[in-house]
């Protein structure tokens, strides 16, 4: 069981922005999608650092990524 | 050309592993991404064994991600803990002995002008503080005295991370790690200071605050390697794990470190300076003209 980031896609494409993108350690990992303007987590890749939650929530206050417990896909 | 390699013979692209062929349909080969569009494109780097949030990992992202030619670029490591991303990118990776780093892009970068004089081949070595300023201290300044026409990279996290805690000679003064439970009792070495002494043509500190600033940095030290010098970035890239920085604070860390003693600095001679002035100038103009 571990934590994994999670947007809120309909929050976040009201703002126009790729800045958690920018800082996620992992590649391939915190993706945008342009056509619709919002950022989504490859859960399977992401490593639960909570990096994208400081730069949305702290720096940005638009606190539209939370860390949710990954759940298992089939 | 260049680019052949990377490219799927037909008939196999539905045999080929999916990330492999992202990597030739969205990826940067024979393209150029700006950093600003990380995200929208497949990555040269792929998953790998760093540390959660660890910062080291990130600006190794964003270095991929800067490559001025992916294609023809040779990456060189060592014993630390950036190899293990290193080693798992779509760009050649040699390993080079720990400590030797800087020996071994010697050769490889004389190798490579005289079987390819037409090509420019990058070559970046990239390497802890551990591995370039104490153990292959000698190396590391012999290359630059050498002028030697490549890039090194100093992923400075102020400790041997990657064998749990020794102080470096990067360690600030007075710092306890885990295996230096005394403390440092000496300075941090003046790594640019030092690099533009021994001959370095275009020398930078940076923390990775700003990606566009850093990738701008990292195309730039490339390319002044081509055809001036040596260069040499020297990144502060926290090691989470040995300064127990809760991986959220991670950014936080690097901000208020560039505030204190890692601000942006920028150094290179008045050629290469000229050189960049032209590319950006022939650039503008270029965007005029459309
Ligand atoms: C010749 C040699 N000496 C020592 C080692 C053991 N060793 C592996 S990693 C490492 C230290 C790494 O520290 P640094 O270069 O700062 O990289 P970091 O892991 O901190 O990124 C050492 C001493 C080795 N692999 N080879
Ligand atoms: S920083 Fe926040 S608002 Fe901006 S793309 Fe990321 S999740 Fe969306
Ligand atoms: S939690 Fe960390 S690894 Fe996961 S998406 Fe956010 S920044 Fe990337
Ligand atoms: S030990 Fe430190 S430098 Fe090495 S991967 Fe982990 S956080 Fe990064
Ligand atoms: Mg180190």
């Amino acid at each position: 069981m571990y934590y994994v980031a999670e947007t809120k896609i309909d929050k976040c494409s009201t703002y126009k922005c790729n800045q958690c993108v920018l800082f996620c350690p992992e590649p391939n990992t915190l993706m945008f999608l342009e056509q619709k303007n919002f950022a989504y987590v490859n859960q399977s890749r992401c490593k639960g650092c909570a990096i994208c939650v400081y730069v949305c929530g702290d720096l940005l206050k638009r606190n539209c990524i939370e860390m949710v417990m990954a759940t298992v896909s089939e | 050309m260049s680019l052949k390699y990377v490219t799927i013979t037909t008939g196999f692209e539905n045999y080929m592993p999916k990330d492999y062929v992202d990597l030739v349909r969205f990826g940067q080969f024979g393209k150029e991404y700006d950093i600003q569009e990380l995200g929208t494109f497949k990555e040269l780097v792929e998953e790998h064994p760093m540390c959660a949030g660890c910062f080291m990992a990130y600006f190794i992202r964003v270095f991929y991600a800067s490559l001025p030619n992916p294609e023809d670029t040779i990456v060189i490591g060592t014993a630390g803990c950036a190899r293990l991303a290193l080693s798992q990118a779509a760009v050649p990776f040699i390993y080079g002995n720990y400590g030797d780093t800087n020996a071994v892009a010697s050769g490889l970068k004389r190798a490579l002008k005289i079987r390819f004089p037409d090509k420019e081949k990058d070559v970046v070595v990239v390497a802890g503080d551990g591995g370039l300023m104490d153990i292959g201290f000698g190396m590391t300044m012999h290359s630059w005295f050498r002028r030697e026409n490549f890039t090194t990279i100093m992923v400075d996290n102020e400790v041997y991370g990657n064998t749990g805690g020794q102080e470096s000679g990067m360690t600030r003064k007075g710092i306890q790690l885990k295996m230096a439970p005394k403390g440092k009792k000496f300075d941090k070495i003046n790594a640019i200071e030092l690099a533009k002494d021994a001959g370095c043509v275009y020398v930078a500190r940076v923390a990775p605050t700003n990606p566009k600033r850093l990738a701008k940095t990292i195309k730039r030290a490339i390319l002044a390697a081509r055809h001036f010098g040596p260069t040499f970035i020297h990144a502060y890239t926290s090691c989470n794990i040995e300064y127990s920085i809760p991986t959220e604070k991670v950014l936080e860390d690097a901000r208020m470190r560039e505030k204190q003693d890692f601000s942006f600095v920028e150094w290179m001679t008045d050629e290469v300076k000229e050189y960049f002035e032209q590319i950006e100038n022939t650039k503008k103009e270029e965007k005029q003209k459309v």
